[in-house]
């Protein structure tokens, strides 16, 4: 590990892995992760946490796209990831659940859900043109609720209840129920570690600078030849296209959409887990969203605990939960406003310069 | 003709309501730029300081209604001093967030009381019988939480327009950096607006807790609506908050009453709101009496 | 460099808080979960369910009606969110549950397809038809929400005085709502002499009194309502107000309002108030005002342990008795004929209980009462 820069051509600083150490330890890094279900066995309800995770970080890579780095508050994100989940049920519900094209053409669902997730992030994206700030979160707020409304109301989305979607086929035969969240496991890590090298190298184009650039003074960078407007309803689209994935993934995982898994509670979830893994980096967006999952488990679990101790307090322990939601947020907000993402620059640089102190 | 009658004497109750939560709203905005997005909570607290007051310390209702303000106007400014108050320069979206965690915090205070789960209801301290005037139906709950609403505008306009404390919040919604130079002192009028904002709350929960009820689903449902009542009406415009409510109310009362069971249509009240948000602010953002900021992007 | 050690630590103790593992309970008898929203949307029904799940369960323990064996029982709330429920039943599943006690619509429609898969009998809290449709492990303590609005239906045909009534119906914007309305047009489809003039979905309106003058104008003589109790409470209190709510039954030009098993209650009462007199409630329970020996019962357990009186009297709490006691039934006669307390013998004993039986629940040395219950499909 470089415990120091000494770059002497451009293309070196703009190198992902300083040195070659630096790379070879990310990826065993990575293959732990890959193999570690080969040695410790979880139950499913860890598993079924597990694979939670995973989804959020894919839809928590798009929010961060458009309100870490793009500054654009988003606060219609669950709604995106019900567009997505609800591509891949509708069709289920029109061809049938377990036709061939759900269960066996999978990953082309998974993608056809991320682009129908991207074209509604450029229609919710066009506001962006013309506004800014509180109003465009605004807007947002009410592509959400409209969402919410038009699926409890038409009969295409089965008016809000459950639609199925079947088991999905992999080359060794039907993934069974004893696999199911392994196997999901797996296709959700390979995603990540896809789409996260994506982002990262998102922000090395031209692209991804020019969205940076709009964010700090969209003014200076219109000067400069880049187009605002543009820019935003692209980071729109593209959050648009990683909220479509994960909810496709989450419609095949818990084999079906129902509508309240996509309400303005679970927007500002996605916002909160953002926020606290830290806005607009990238190792933030997987520290948020393990954080407050784990958060809310740990929560439940200190209930039940507190349930066997103290009588009747069931009703003290479920206002724990909202309760402790909140605090975290505040305090986050207050004392390390840049989130977990900083306390892990933190902490690398530590051990990077173990044992000299700077 | 009635019919007609009554949707508007619905939608006005309804609407004075809104208006009311719409000021508290507007009030922090006004002054400090901070979007509360913990107003719908604020007004659920609110309405059940009211009910302890009133039912369990047995106090008149006249008076818990007066005290409960009084209660959520401190609860309000400490609020603002413990939370707010670090975020004074901070990026917008983190002032936002910040609301949003008092959102759920307060919610899981609520949650840790009786309140969270069951239903209350205040007892009855009017007539019950409906008042008639001209075919339609009014209860005298209704007509004393319209009297409340716009007696509490009139109070709060006067107080802007008169009193020193009024134009100094004024003053410092205008310009800050100005004000400071004069001597106000700029995170006294925060506390302040926040802490009238909770007033407000607390009158609109009191008057919504006597008409619907205690049940923290609708009470909580109700602080969304908020929302596009004040972009209505302009986000830094008290009038405009007002005129917004009533016109929201109505517009809720004709949809459900005309649109809804035609076309198989239904719910639509719950609907439009949102579209007119939507509408409003792609062509005109400022609503009808908002100032006009001209930035082009 | 201090605060960078105090980071370090305060993030190493945050760490050490996130992967905490709970402390595992001891290993004990049979296992049933309940996963229900204490919290959240409709949690004024679920809270006291959750209650009367509990403190059955409790007596049954406290009183040994086992025998030595106990019910290791666990109620989660989950805040009415499918996920959360679906998460619980998972956990439900790794602790080894013979038995599951569901609660929403929504969470039990989605979950229909894990419970046939893996054999689990479960009793959900709502009486959806559309949750037995195509599973065979899902059972209806009580009659349908169907059935109930196709019972009021049918009262309201056989106690009309007149030519057709005219009928609204008034229902929750969700499937809870919706499933009887298309099961009661079906039976008016099959000969029932009846007029549905309209089907309102209501939202959270502050003030229907724009729909109730339509319906006075449309000449709707009946509403049967489906839904929880505060938006009927908004009902009848508009309605009274106008004057419109019928002191007799089918009055002339006034309306009558009917409604199903969440409707009504206690809760009803104390939110609307004198408006909700005249209120024509059905449900499969005995309210705790009648004389009956279970109703006694009911009163006697809660008070047993602890419970403020809106419980004792609720008829949630009935509804959380109920389910916990076929479920200890199921596992009492499955002992009695020596067989291992499994998902699959406990599904079978669950089969075997008929309709309009008589279940009694002996009381084995302890201060408990004697339980008798209108059994499971009345």
């Amino acid at each position: 590990m470089a415990t120091g820069n000494y770059f002497t051509t451009y293309r070196e600083e703009q190198r992902i892995f300083f040195t070659h150490i630096d790379g070879l330890l990310f990826a065993l890094f990575l293959a732990s992760f890959f193999l570690w279900p080969f040695f410790i066995e979880l139950s499913s309800k860890y598993m079924l946490i597990l694979d939670n995770i995973l989804i959020a970080v894919i839809a928590v890579y798009g929010l961060n796209l458009v309100t870490g780095f793009g500054g654009l508050i988003s606060v219609g994100h669950a709604a995106f990831v019900g567009v997505g989940a609800y591509t891949v049920a509708c069709l289920a519900q029109i061809i049938g659940d377990q036709h061939v094209v759900i269960t066996h053409a999978w990953p082309l669902m998974i993608l056809a859900a991320g682009i129908t997730g991207a074209v509604f992030g450029f229609i919710v994206g066009l506001p962006a043109l013309r506004l800014k700030h509180l109003y465009l979160l605004m807007a947002t707020l009410s592509f959400q609720l409209i969402f919410q409304w038009v699926v409890g109301f038409m009969d295409f989305f089965n008016q809000g209840q459950f639609i199925y979607v079947g088991r999905v086929f992999w080359f060794t035969g039907e993934v069974g129920r004893s696999v199911h969240y392994r196997f999901w496991y797996y296709v959700l890590l390979v995603t990540v570690v896809m789409l996260g090298f994506g982002v990262r190298n998102l922000l090395r184009t031209r692209y991804g600078r020019s969205l940076v650039a709009v964010r700090d003074n969209d003014r200076a960078a219109d000067a400069m030849g880049m187009h605002p407007g543009f820019t935003k309803v692209f980071a729109f689209g593209l959050a648009g296209f990683f909220a479509g994935i994960a909810g496709a993934m989450q419609a095949y995982l818990n084999r079906g959409a129902g509508f309240e898994t996509f309400t303005l509670h679970e927007s500002i979830q996605y916002l909160a887990m953002t926020i606290v893994g830290g806005l607009g980096s990238l190792p933030g967006s997987f520290f948020g969203p393990a954080a407050i999952k784990i958060l809310d488990l740990q929560m439940e679990n200190l209930a039940g605990w507190a349930g066997n101790v103290l009588p009747s307090s069931l009703d003290l322990a479920t206002g724990l939960r909202p309760l402790s939601f909140g605090l975290i947020i505040v305090l986050f907000l207050m004392f390390e406003p840049r989130g977990i993402a900083n306390w892990w620059r933190i902490l690398r640089s530590y051990v990077k310069l173990w044992p000299f102190r700077y | 003709m009635s019919y007609f009658l009554q949707l508007v004497f619905s939608g006005v109750v309804v609407g004075s309501i809104y208006a009311l939560a719409a000021i508290g709203f507007v009030l922090i905005y006004k002054s400090s730029r901070v979007l509360n997005l913990a107003h719908g909570q604020l007004i659920a607290a609110g309405a059940y300081i009211t009910y302890i007051l009133t039912v369990w310390v047995g106090i008149p209702i006249y008076l818990s209604f007066v005290m409960s303000m009084i209660i959520t106007f401190f609860l309000a400014m400490s609020v603002e001093r413990i939370f707010l108050r670090r975020l004074i320069g901070e990026p917008i979206i983190s002032v936002i967030m910040v609301t949003i965690g008092l959102m759920s915090i307060i919610d899981g205070v609520i949650y840790l009381t009786p309140f969270g789960s069951e239903n209350f209801s205040f007892p009855a301290f009017l007539p019950t019988e409906p008042i008639m005037l001209w075919g339609t139906y009014l209860s005298y709950t209704q007509v004393v939480g319209v009297i409340i609403t716009f007696v509490l505008i009139g109070a709060f306009s006067w107080f802007f327009k008169k009193s020193t404390v009024g134009i100094s919040m004024r003053a410092v919604s205008d310009d800050q950096m100005a004000s400071m130079s004069i001597g106000i002192s700029v995170p006294k009028v925060f506390g302040l607006a926040w802490a009238t904002a909770g007033l407000t709350a607390a009158a609109a929960g009191g008057i919504l807790g006597n008409i619907v009820g205690l049940n923290f689903d609708t009470l909580h449902a109700f602080g969304i609506i908020v929302f596009p009542v004040v972009i209505l009406g302009g986000l830094d415009s008290l009038p405009g908050a007002v005129v917004a409510g009533i016109i929201m109310g109505l517009t809720q009362q004709f949809a459900s009453g005309y649109l809804d069971g035609n076309w198989g249509l239904n719910g639509t009240a719950d609907l439009l709101p949102y579209i007119i948000l939507l509408v409003l602010l792609l062509f005109k953002p400022h609503g009808l009496f908002g100032t006009h900021e001209i930035e082009r992007v | 460099m201090k605060t960078k050690r105090f980071s370090i630590r305060l993030i190493v103790s945050a760490v050490v808080f996130m992967l905490a593992m709970p402390v595992s309970a001891m290993a004990e008898d049979y296992m049933i979960g309940l996963s229900i929203a204490i919290t959240g949307p409709t949690s004024d029904a679920g809270n006291p369910y959750s209650k009367g799940v509990e403190d059955y369960f409790r007596f049954v323990n406290d009183n040994n009606l086992l025998g030595e064996d106990t019910i290791d029982y666990t109620i989660r709330d989950d805040k009415y969110e499918t996920a959360i429920t679906k998460r619980n039943f998972e956990e439900y599943l790794d602790m080894g549950m013979v038995f599951y006690l569901n609660y929403s619509t929504g969470s039990t429609l989605a979950l229909k397809r894990d419970f046939d898969e893996v054999k689990m009998p479960t009793l959900p809290a709502s009486y959806h038809a559309g949750n037995i449709e195509g599973s065979d492990y899902a059972f209806l303590p009580i009659a349908s929400y169907s059935a109930q609005a196709i019972g009021l239906a049918e009262y309201i045909v056989d106690h009309h005085k007149g030519k057709t009534p005219k009928v609204a119906m008034y229902v929750h914007p969700s499937a809870f709502g919706r499933a009887p309305v298309g099961d009661v047009k079906k039976s008016v489809a099959a000969g029932l002499d009846m007029e549905v003039v309209e089907v309102v979905e209501h939202g959270q309106d502050l003030d229907v009194t724009g729909m109730l003058q339509r319906w006075k104008s449309k000449g709707v003589q009946y509403v049967i309502s489906q839904t929880v109790q505060s938006p009927v409470a908004t009902m009848l209190k508009g309605a009274s107000r106008m004057n419109l709510v019928a002191k007799s039954f089918g009055q002339k030009g006034k309306i009558t309002f009917l409604g199903a098993h969440y409707t009504g209650g206690n809760d009803l009462i104390v939110l609307a108030g004198d408006a909700a007199e005249n209120y024509y409630w059905t449900t499969s329970f005995i309210t705790t005002s009648e004389e009956s020996y279970g109703a006694e019962a009911q009163v006697a357990l809660a008070e047993k342990y602890g419970r403020n009186d809106k419980h004792a009297n609720s008829h949630n709490y009935a509804a959380g008795i109920i389910v916990a006691e076929v479920a200890t039934e199921c596992i009492k006669r499955a002992k009695a004929k020596g067989k291992d307390i499994t998902q699959a013998n406990l599904y079978q004993e669950l089969l075997e209980i008929e309709r309009h039986e008589r279940l009694l629940f002996d009381d084995r040395g302890g201060a408990g009462d004697l339980f008798q219950r209108r059994s499971p499909g009345r």
